[in-house]
């Protein structure tokens, strides 16, 4: 059976009344969960499962996908308005979404989200039905010296969020490592730093670390600002983009749309690495990099469409191979077993009518998401009229209760305050934050894929520059922290002259 | 000497380096290899030593608006104190009182320690929020918060 046929019942299944009702169901369930703090798509297709139990496999892949892309969308919201991200694929959406937000445009914030997370989507889609096979055969060749090396590769991105300082920035990165640290080795299985602390035993959750850093430290800024009370209280400004605007967005939506794709494909990296590259990368090519950080609008494209350009890359080694590349697909591989379906290089030809079924309606799923969500934000951002001392009050339980609603530990809420001090002292001293967050996301990976690559070389340090992949990944990784120094030394001597 | 900010910064990071440090030195390692749990640790606490050091050196001029931004009025301070207790009670009674209640005094108070002076609006949001979130975890989503003292 040709790929056409498959595709055109696919199409078909898609289009089904039942397809589309799903689809619809999903992406409205997935936004709203994907709203609610410290849950992400893994919680919200955790939940789906037992509710597909009964359903025809197809229509609940369908619905899955639905789930899935709402779930990732719901989340840039709250990085947006409260400045709390969720998950970890959107503290990249934080870094412009949030000063839009401040300025009076988070319905322009948001309307950028959703449209971005629309172009990323599709675009990445369209490449999935292409590559998809292709793709996952080079993901497979990627071993622990390959990730070792994209590591790398994304903790040299560290020098470029740092506004400012340089030093300040490396130095929030070694200490975000060094949170990571925390815990039981995986490897050899020794307690470091726990202070004989049982609760530490785990290490400290990402979200723990990001909700303080971002969402509680935020809170301790609006205490001293309580009494602003904006003019833009109850406005959101114009949801319209203005041609500027689109322009603007159009160059990191075409490059993102394939750089999160790629990054999404690779196991363990997905949407938190695309959405950081995405962020970075822009800001390295922009003629105006300083408008980064200010609330830019292409700050909040490249993570936004970086970020579903991964997830749909993420979804190639699962159909294609059966290996789930993240978190989120490892839980849609467990749904797909209860569904008894065998995800893999069988998948294609066995039923052809269920991948491309699943294919087709990720796309339509991004085509509700864009029109669902559009005319939603104005009663979304409302969020932000609410009066200073509320939303404080709102702030903090909210961050709360999506600590405690993933570990159900109250330590774990003292853990979050101690963070939200650091954050906040971080900030009075001027040291950036999202090189700590990154640090701490990238660390422990970065760590252990060294360590496997030096166990299978038999602890020969040259597996990293033998080896095609990895080389060329590291040689980027030099060549982009060592450029912005020589290009500073020159235009430093220019101006001297 | 010690007059610039960062190198006030830059002796705490050392301090905070040094205790890192030793604890690396005490972990155990047991593989037979060169890279163990204590490898990376000892890089990081040595690397975090040199770079605070450059700190210290760096010439970091402070604008006088930057300083500024540091000094938080007695006022604001009284003020992140009290939503700091606050938290803590909120944190300790969670589990104890159970979630509604807890988050209901919680937006209550805060709010109107905050200057918040719609008591009656305060009142019916701080009831709504944690009732619609609670039914919305528990019911919906399968996510059981505390109950405490009251029955559902």
């Amino acid at each position: 059976m040709g790929s056409l046929e498959g595709i055109l019942s696919g199409v078909q299944l898609a289009f089904s009344f039942q397809g589309l009702l799903f689809v619809f169901l999903g992406v409205v369930a997935g936004t709203l969960i994907g709203m609610m703090p410290g849950l992400g798509p893994i919680s919200a297709i955790a939940i789906m499962i037992p509710i597909t139990y009964n359903m025809d496999p197809a229509v609940a892949l369908v619905l899955m996908a639905g789930v899935y892309y709402g779930a990732v969308f719901g989340g840039s919201t709250s990085s947006i308005l409260l400045n709390a991200p969720g998950i970890s694929g959107t503290v990249a959406t934080t870094f412009d979404g949030y000063p839009m937000a401040q300025r009076g445009e988070a319905g322009k914030a948001l309307a950028i989200a959703a449209i971005s997370s629309f172009v990323g989507g599709t675009i990445s889609v369209i490449l999935l039905m292409l590559f998809a096979p292709v793709l996952s055969n080079i993901a497979i060749q990627f071993g622990p010296a390959e990730y070792f090396a994209l590591m790398v590769l994304g903790l040299t991105a560290i020098s470029s969020l740092a506004d400012g300082s340089t030093i300040k920035a490396l130095i929030s990165a070694v200490t975000g490592i060094m949170a990571v640290t925390i815990g039981i080795d995986s490897q050899t299985g020794t307690t470091r730093f726990t202070f004989g602390n049982p609760n530490l035993l785990e290490g400290i959750d990402f979200l723990v670390v990001a909700l303080g850093l971002f969402a509680i430290a935020e809170v301790c800024a609006l205490i001293i600002n309580r009494h602003e009370s904006p003019e833009r209280n109850g406005s959101i400004g114009s949801l319209k983009l203005t041609k500027k605007d689109l322009k603007d967005m159009s160059g990191p939506m075409g490059r993102q749309s394939f750089l999160g794709f790629i990054l999404g494909i690779l196991p363990g990296s997905g949407a938190t690495i695309g959405s950081f590259m995405g962020y970075i990368s822009e800001k390295k090519i922009a003629k105006n990099p300083e408008e980064f950080g200010k609330g830019s609008v292409k700050g909040v494209a490249a993570p936004e469409t970086a970020n579903n350009a991964a997830t749909s890359g993420a979804f190639v080694p699962l159909l294609s191979l059966g290996i789930p590349g993240s978190g989120t697909t490892a839980v849609l591989l467990g749904a797909l077993l209860v569904l008894d379906i065998q995800p893999g290089p069988l998948l294609v030809q066995d039923q052809p009518a269920l991948f491309w079924g699943v294919i087709i309606s990720m796309y339509i799923g991004n085509v509700f998401l864009l029109i669902l969500n559009l005319p939603l934000i104005p009663y979304i951002a409302k969020i932000l009229a609410i009066p200073r001392p509320m939303l404080i009050s709102m702030v903090i339980m909210f961050s709360m209760i999506g600590v405690y609603a993933i570990s159900f530990n109250t330590f774990d809420l003292y853990l979050l305050l101690i963070f939200g001090a650091i954050g906040y002292i971080m900030r009075l001293f001027k040291f950036p934050a999202a090189p700590f967050i990154l640090a701490f996301i990238l660390g422990g990976m970065m760590e252990e894929s060294f360590r496997q690559a030096m166990t299978i070389s038999n602890n020969d340090i040259t597996v990293f520059v033998t080896q095609p992949i990895a080389m060329s990944l590291l040689l980027i990784a030099l060549l982009s922290f060592i450029v912005p120094i020589v290009q500073n030394t020159r235009r430093k001597k220019a101006e001297q002259k | 000497m010690l007059k610039p900010v960062h190198r006030k910064a830059s002796l705490f990071l050392i301090a905070l380096a040094v205790f890192y440090l030793i604890l690396a030195y005490r972990l155990e390692s047991f593989t037979a290899g060169p890279i163990g749990a204590d490898t990376m640790p000892k890089i990081l606490g040595w690397l975090l030593i040199l770079l605070s050091v450059i700190l210290f050196f760096f010439k970091d001029q402070e604008t006088e608006e930057e300083k500024q931004s540091r000094r938080i009025a007695k006022n604001d301070l009284i003020k992140m104190a009290g939503v700091l207790l606050l938290t803590f009670c909120y944190i300790f009674l969670l589990e104890r009182v159970g979630f509604i209640v807890t988050s209901f005094l919680f937006i209550w108070l805060c709010s109107w320690f905050l200057g918040y002076q719609k008591h009656v609006k305060n009142i019916v949001t701080a009831v709504l929020f944690p009732v619609v979130l609670y039914s919305l975890f528990t019911f919906m989503l399968g996510i059981a918060l505390p109950s405490g003292i009251l029955p559902f």
